[in-house]
């Protein structure tokens, strides 16, 4: 014990500097000169799965945008020789095989996928474009709140299916029909999630810190509330893509959809599974094409989603 | 201490709801803050002390009475230079650190708010030397003003909130609990500085809070306020010394002694509001001693004070 003693004591002071307390040098903290958008991209790109499939998804829309105009294969092109129908897919029947009238699935299946993309975009812009104003509203201003909950209750507890079916009575079928079937009740589950994001945005301490200084109100939407809705908007437009996808195949379904002669992936499916036993090749087809859509766009949705969140960037 | 009142509240209420539903946070509160001083605000959860500071704030509005800054009333309908005046002169400190910085913004957008909601700089370089004059005047460095607030601790987040009162150069600040959400350790620190400012700048505090060895620490006057009413205020050591109102004395016994004998001897006295009968005498506010004010019938008045 002394020995350690002594050799503490035979250690040269010169060998060390005072380091004197100092108050500003005490408050320097880590600092990573942090930007909110760069740290969502970071974190968004930083999962393989979320790169893949972001790449999958530009590629399959990029290539349905641009395979109509570069291909001069007539999706409706009916083979008249029998031969021509039900082939399989492989050499010299086109990628996918035929349909039952001979038309080429290859075609068909990405003339589809544009249609149904083009739908899926529509719906979501309008959804989320209602969604946000009508939710805005709904959560800001308070004497709207009563009468926006009660028109919110009575249009949700309308069963959806009786709507379209309604509509379909009114409307002749078409590309807007189904726009304006799925818009009319779909703008209202983004409108409650905006609203309640709003309501908390609204009474939270930094918010009523800025009414507090006289924040005019164009400020506090720019600043104060915008900044966490566009992260939300974005995921529920990711989201709503697919889920208007799998909707219009529904609405094919149950007899609804798209016109026959317009080629969407709602039409092939609901052709594609009357020949379900013998051919299923016409089935699977594009069943794949709309599974690898929707579920990219679902899983690319909720990636960029955690993303968005403060609390996953590092 | 001079008596010039700089703010007067007179006979507020703060209704909530509306109809059946309706409550009544705040009822007939009045009382007058004079300059350079700190009133201290103390009561229960829920007793309405936030409720009153965020009423002068024009945060809630006033169902009755009026709130007025030198004489000038800013509460009700006002015009823009009211507005601006009280914007300017009363600032206010929020309670949670964690919730009242924008997390979105960085810390030089939210120290400047306020300059930029009234113009209060002539160019850019002077809003960058009053950012950074307030930044310094707290403690934090200059170079804090291009990070966000997830960045700071607790304390120093806090302290940004000040920065962010200040640079308004107020005369009032309206400190709503600025020390319950932070660590023991960091509470001190606060707490200097405000005491700090009020020597540098003169300026007069309404503290609101319900830790009382806190208060009794820095407060010149204390207001106890219980189910929206404020049932007794006099200076700090007289009300320590003398409490007369039973919610005072039972509010008082409840502080913790650090002395675990003391502490396990100590009495609690437990308040029991039907004691009074104020169905046959209406409660009045009364002076009981020179400066200390009660709430009770004349019955009551003449019992406690004796």
């Amino acid at each position: 014990m002394s020995d350690r003693l002594d050799s503490i004591d035979r250690i040269d002071p010169a060998l060390f500097t005072p380091a004197p307390f100092d108050a500003a040098e005490a408050e320097r903290s880590g600092y990573s000169r942090y930007s909110y958008w760069r740290s969502t991209i970071r974190t968004f790109f930083k999962s393989p799965l979320a790169i893949a499939l972001l790449a999958l998804i530009t590629i399959l829309t990029a290539f349905s945008f641009l395979y109509p105009l570069l291909s001069r294969t007539d999706p409706n092109a009916v083979a008249l020789e029998t031969a021509r129908w039900n082939l399989k897919p492989g050499a010299g029947n086109g990628v996918f095989g035929t349909d039952g009238l001979g038309r080429d699935m290859w075609a068909r299946s990405w003339h589809g996928a544009r249609t149904s993309l083009l739908l899926g975009f529509v719906i979501a812009f309008i959804d989320v474009g209602i969604g946000m104003i009508a939710g805005a509203l709904w959560g800001y201003v308070r004497r709207l709140d009563r009468i926006m909950t009660e028109l919110y209750n009575v249009l949700t507890n309308i069963p959806q299916t009786v709507v379209l079916i309604l509509l379909s009575y009114i409307l002749r079928p078409g590309f807007w029909t189904i726009v304006i079937a799925l818009c009319s009740t779909g703008w209202l589950s983004i409108a409650r999630f905006v609203r309640n994001k709003v309501i908390t945005i609204r009474d939270a301490e930094y918010n009523v810190a800025s009414r507090c200084l006289g924040t005019p109100l164009s400020r506090i939407i720019a600043k104060n509330v915008l900044p966490y809705l566009v992260s939300i908007v974005i995921m529920e437009a990711a989201l709503t893509i697919p889920y208007s996808i799998g909707a219009e195949v529904f609405l094919g379904f149950i007899g609804l959809g798209l016109p026959l002669d317009t080629v969407s992936l709602g039409n092939l499916v609901n052709l594609g599974k009357n020949n379900f036993f013998l051919y299923p090749h016409q089935l699977l087809w594009p069943t794949a094409v709309l599974a690898t859509i929707t579920v990219s766009f679902y899983i690319v949705g909720n990636k960029f989603a955690d993303a968005s969140d403060p609390r996953n960037h590092v | 201490m001079s008596k010039e009142a700089l703010l007067s509240l007179d006979g507020i209420s703060v209704r909530f709801g509306a109809g059946r539903k309706s409550f009544r946070a705040v009822r007939g509160v009045s009382f007058e803050l004079y300059a350079g001083e700190t009133l201290s605000l103390v009561g229960e959860s829920g007793s309405g002390k936030t409720t009153i500071g965020r009423a002068i704030m024009r945060v809630h509005p006033l169902s009755a009475g009026e709130i007025r800054y030198r004489g000038q009333r800013i509460s009700g309908a006002v015009n823009a230079r009211s507005e601006r005046l009280l914007r300017q002169k009363i600032q206010m400190i929020f309670q949670d650190p964690m919730a009242s910085l924008n997390e979105r913004a960085k810390i030089d957008y939210i120290v400047s708010e306020g300059l930029y909601n009234f113009k209060l700089f002539k160019n850019e370089a002077e809003r960058l030397a009053k950012v950074e004059k307030a930044l310094l005047e707290v403690g934090l460095l200059p170079e804090f003003a291009s990070r966000f607030p997830h960045e700071f601790s607790g304390g120093q987040r806090q302290r940004i909130g000040i920065a962010r009162a200040l640079v308004m150069e107020p005369e009032i600040l309206i400190a709503d609990e600025p020390i319950s959400a932070l660590d023991v350790s960091i509470r001190a620190q606060v707490i200097n500085l405000l005491n700090q400012l009020k020597r540098d700048r003169g300026l007069s505090y309404l503290f609101i809070a319900h830790d009382l060895s806190v208060v009794r620490f820095i407060s010149d006057r204390i207001a106890v306020i219980h189910r929206g009413r404020i049932v007794e205020l006099a200076a700090s050591e007289e009300l320590f010394l003398r409490p007369l109102h039973p919610y005072t004395k039972a509010l008082l016994s409840a502080v913790p002694i650090p002395d675990p004998e003391a502490e396990q001897k100590k009495k609690l006295v437990i308040y029991d509001p039907s004691i009074h009968d104020y169905g046959r005498e209406e409660p009045i506010w009364a002076e009981a001693a020179p400066g200390h004010y009660l709430l009770g019938s004349p019955g009551e008045l003449a019992a406690w004070s004796s």
